[in-house]
């Protein structure tokens, strides 16, 4: 292995934290600790309207009587979730002169990505300059949704602005008690997004949290809820390929998703958090979330694409509710661990009216001795006849201390149904990377291809920039594995 | 509160019924050593859950709340010859109510390569209370607590069994006071030694709760063939757990056709202990009115390669409840394994249920596992390609059930139980209203 190779996995690693992301304590964060006061306390500093302080409350009540689920197949210390502060006003990052103070692997990344210069600068949080305020750019995108009526802001803001549109929506598709994390970030959410598309609306362009202003950091219980009503479409965009740091290291997020009659909500997710210490495991970031999509009008569909390569422990099953008839629903998803990386993720497809139909591809890569397990559910009710499933779970394992498993759970009650499921498991082996190799092909661009043909299903559903650097992004994090 | 009373008065119900059961049976010192240790892993593990992940798709509250009487061993019974298949007529264990009956039973083709004994050797009691340790199937510990005896087969090594065994499990049943017994068995098979093995399972009448536990230690290079019919009347409950140990280039090849009872479970824990080891495990099932067969499937891949296959097939009709959780470990290290798992539902009705679990878990890396789950229905477009040969649509959907489910059946390497099966399981299939 070459320094060159075994350098690209450092990159990848603390070396951004030497930049340390420094905190300024500032006066309003919270102490730590979560109780009723505090609920209220972050309701009222908010300046919530009364129903938030009760949905917050609710969700408080329930959460203090659940369990940390113990299903998942993950292991890690207990949370304690008494030291833990649950507000804080933004955290401001060291910000850098100029891209040369960046750490020179960092910018290696970066090209390997193909990052734009000016995003570089954003990313690695260096000044910038006027002409590339990412402020301005996201003002033009959001003058040119609001011409069409589409509301995309802060959900805070949301809460001020459109209040009655938030209380219609928030908490039907995730239930304030619907699990351990999800209640507990309806209890002390902070902020997110939120996006409400008018019906017979096309969004004109595809809406990215990156867009989002005054957001640069929305902690770590984050609150997404899209609405997309009749006849509408639009795609949402979430993450970046380029590595994020925290310092939070739990995150638990809540996305909901709503669509009316002929809507259309596509979902694409990449992530790519601090993983840990590549040798221990330790110090990564634990990436605990609830996505839930429902179909609630007839012929509406949820899509949902992920392309999740970071996190040291990945819980996350984003999900579709496929109530309104002829709805659809598509789970998309490459998983990718390294190190010493957990993921337990996979989706649930719940059937429930007629001809409802859903697919799943998922993708899983464990290399090292890291451990990746697809967990689905596919239940048809007994009124969506004719329903349709088909799901398909792959596992590439890379290196013989890694494991990949898949527990699928099938429930069927309806006879008219066809459910179809198929697994299988592969490597990349050295003999495939030799064969390109003889054939005058580079290491990187073999293992590129290997990669590419296995994930090709699901990249094909990212929109195309994200694709690209998505790809790349599993090759630069493979190199070091293979062989 | 109430909960917790209420769950604690069911076990304890059983622990009472256990008091009773050791007055009666005045087990000797290794049964009462695997009696003991069956029953603290009892209570530990206590009746499962809805949420259970062993038992997520069997609901077994209603078995675990009924008061069941010990079955008592002596009963005479008769009629037992038209259980028994031809060919087996002098090669058959009878066992009544969970109890070896030596008068019943009909050893003299056997005798001279097969050692049937009761539980006595230090070795074997070992392996018993060792396998307890880790018993995670509470119904699993329950047989083994009221197990008033276990029989251990031994088939020496090199032994060539020439007739095939056949094993015939009995219960007289009680429809005012459901019974319950347990049938223990160890199978030893020894190096290079070949057995084939049908066990049925009958019952008199509704009204009993067979909970039957047996291991299976092949040794090296040695091949079993074990068929199991189960044909218990609707109302009672019929429970085993199959724990097999496969040693170096050793086969276990396996055949279940249950024919369904209010509820039948089936559990299969398979180790693939060293390199060559292979085992086929088959099943199928049909189901009508309330009948319910759960499969619960793990098979560990402890050595490289090793083999395994599985293929299930459920039929499904009226108020049918079916489910399959199976699981295939490969062990770090065990390389080239060969790991198949393929589940089939054909469901015939709206008020059916048909739930799957196939899991893989895989720890090493170069390695060929797949498996698959399909739901669905008689393909329409057969069935119209049967109706314009001419054949009406009835008998046009009976013929595709029943070849989807014969594909099982004539797995099965014994002529004299496919034939029964094609006039008791798949005769289910055609009185039907499709």
């Amino acid at each position: 292995m070459s320094d060159e190779q075994n350098s690209v996995s450092d990159l990848l690693e603390d070396n951004q934290y030497k930049y340390g992301f420094t905190t300024d304590v500032e006066s309003d964060t919270f102490a730590k600790g979560l109780n009723e006061d505090v609920v209220r306390a972050i309701s009222k500093k908010k300046n919530e309207p009364e129903f938030m302080l009760n949905f917050r409350l609710k969700a408080y009540a329930k959460w203090k009587t659940m369990k940390e689920p113990a299903w998942p197949n993950v292991h890690y210390p207990s949370i304690d979730f008494q030291d833990i502060s649950y507000y804080s006003a933004p955290k401001k990052k060291k910000v850098l002169e100029s891209l040369d103070e960046v750490d020179p692997e960092v910018m290696r990344t970066f090209e390997k990505l193909g990052i734009p210069l000016d995003e570089q600068k954003k990313l690695a949080n260096v000044a910038v300059d006027a002409v590339f305020d990412s402020v301005s750019v996201a003002t033009t995108h959001k003058k040119k949704l609001m011409e069409q009526g589409i509301i995309f802001c802060p959900i805070s803001e949301a809460l001020q602005d459109y209040p009655e549109l938030v209380e219609e929506y928030l908490g039907t598709v995730v239930p304030v008690g619907d699990n351990y994390y999800a209640a507990l970030n309806s209890a002390v959410f902070t902020d997110g997004s939120f996006v409400y598309i008018p019906p017979d609306t096309i969004s004109p362009m595809e809406i990215s949290t990156y867009f989002r202003i005054n957001t640069e950091e929305t902690g770590q219980f984050e609150r997404t809820l899209i609405i997309c009503a009749e006849n509408s479409y639009v795609s949402y965009l979430e993450g970046c390929t380029a590595p994020q740091f925290d310092t939070n290291q739990l995150h638990a997020a809540v996305v909901e998703l709503v669509t009316m009659d002929n809507a259309e909500i596509k979902y694409s997710t990449v992530q790519n958090w601090y993983a840990g210490d590549k040798e221990t495991g330790k110090g990564g970031i634990y990436n605990f979330v609830t996505k839930r999509g429902k179909c609630a009008g007839e012929n509406s569909k949820i899509s949902w694409t992920q392309v999740e390569t970071g996190s040291a422990i990945t819980w996350k099953y984003p999900s579709c509710i496929l109530q309104g008839d002829n709805s659809s629903g598509e789970f998309y998803s490459v998983a990718l661990t390294n190190g010493h990386m957990q993921a337990d993720t996979g989706t649930k497809m719940i059937h429930i009216g007629k001809n409802t139909r859903s697919s799943i591809i998922s993708k899983g890569i464990s290399a090292d001795q890291s451990s990746n397990s697809y967990r689905g559910q596919v239940k048809i009710g007994k009124n969506a006849t004719n329903a349709r499933n088909y799901s398909q779970c792959d596992s590439m394992l890379v290196g013989d201390k890694s494991s990949a498993h898949t527990f699928p759970y099938i429930e069927t009650a309806n006879s008219s149904v066809q459910v179809e499921h198929e697994a299988a498991t592969s490597k990349i082996s050295e003999d495939q990377l030799f064969y390109f190799e003889s054939r005058g092909i580079s290491r990187e661009n073999a293992i590129e291809a290997v990669i590419s043909g296995f994930c090709k299903d699901v990249f094909k559903q990212l929109p195309m920039e994200f694709a690209v650097e998505a790809q790349k992004l599993l090759t630069l994090k493979l190199e070091d594995s293979v062989g | 509160m109430s909960d917790t009373l209420e769950k604690l008065t069911e076990e304890t119900a059983f622990l009472d019924l256990h008091k009773n059961f050791v007055e009666e049976n005045k087990p000797n010192s290794a049964l009462s050593a695997i009696h003991e240790s069956a029953l603290s892993r009892f209570e530990v593990l206590g009746f499962p859950h809805s949420k259970h992940e062993m038992y997520t798709y069997v609901n077994t509250k209603k078995l675990a709340a009924t008061a069941f009487a010990v079955s008592s061993p002596s009963e005479k019974i008769d009629l037992i010859d038209k259980h028994i298949y031809s060919g087996c007529e002098n090669s058959c264990l009878v066992f009544v109510n969970g109890v070896l009956d030596q008068t019943l039973s009909r050893l003299q083709a056997i005798e001279s390569s097969v050692k049937i004994s009761s539980l006595e050797e230090k070795d074997d009691v070992d392996t018993l209370l060792v396998s307890l340790e880790n018993e995670n199937d509470v119904f699993a510990c329950l047989a083994n607590a009221f197990c008033a005896d276990v029989t251990v087969v031994e088939i020496p090594d090199k032994g060539q069994v020439a007739v095939p065994i056949q094993v015939l499990f009995v219960s007289t049943g009680d429809t005012s006071r459901p019974e319950m017994h347990s049938p223990r068995l160890l199978w030893k098979v020894g190096k290079l030694a070949e057995v084939k093995v049908i066990e049925k399972f009958v019952g008199m009448q509704e009204g009993y709760f067979t909970n039957m536990v047996q291991d299976w230690k092949v040794a090296e290079g040695a091949g079993v063939i074990l068929t199991q019919v189960q044909s218990d009347p609707f109302g009672a409950w019929n429970f085993q757990k199959t724990r097999v140990h496969i040693k170096r280039n050793a086969r276990f090849h396996s055949a279940n056709a249950s024919s369904g009872s209010v509820l039948v479970h089936n559990h299969f824990e398979v180790r693939l202990e060293e390199e060559g080891a292979e085992v086929i495990l088959n099943g199928v099932s049909v189901l009508k009115g309330k009948e319910q067969v759960h499969n619960f499937i793990r098979i560990h891949h402890e050595a490289p390669q090793c083999i395994s296959h599985q293929h299930f097939k459920n039929v499904i009709n009226d108020e049918g409840r079916s489910s399959f959780d199976g699981t295939v470990i490969v062990n770090q290290g065990a390389q080239l394994t060969n790991a198949n798992q393929l589940i089939n539902n054909l469901m015939l009705s709206d008020d059916c249920h048909a739930d799957n679990k196939p899991n893989l878990m895989i720890f090493a890396d170069d390695v060929k596992c797949a498996h698959g789950a399909t739901i669905g229905q008689i393909d329409e477009e057969q069935l119209f390609y049967l109706q314009t040969r001419g054949l009406s649509k009835k008998f046009a959907k009976e013929l595709l059930t029943r070849s989807f489910a014969e594909s099982i059946v004539q797995t099965i390497q014994f002529p004299e139980v496919v034939k029964e099966l094609n006039n008791t399981l798949l005769k289910k299939l055609e009185v039907e209203n499709v």
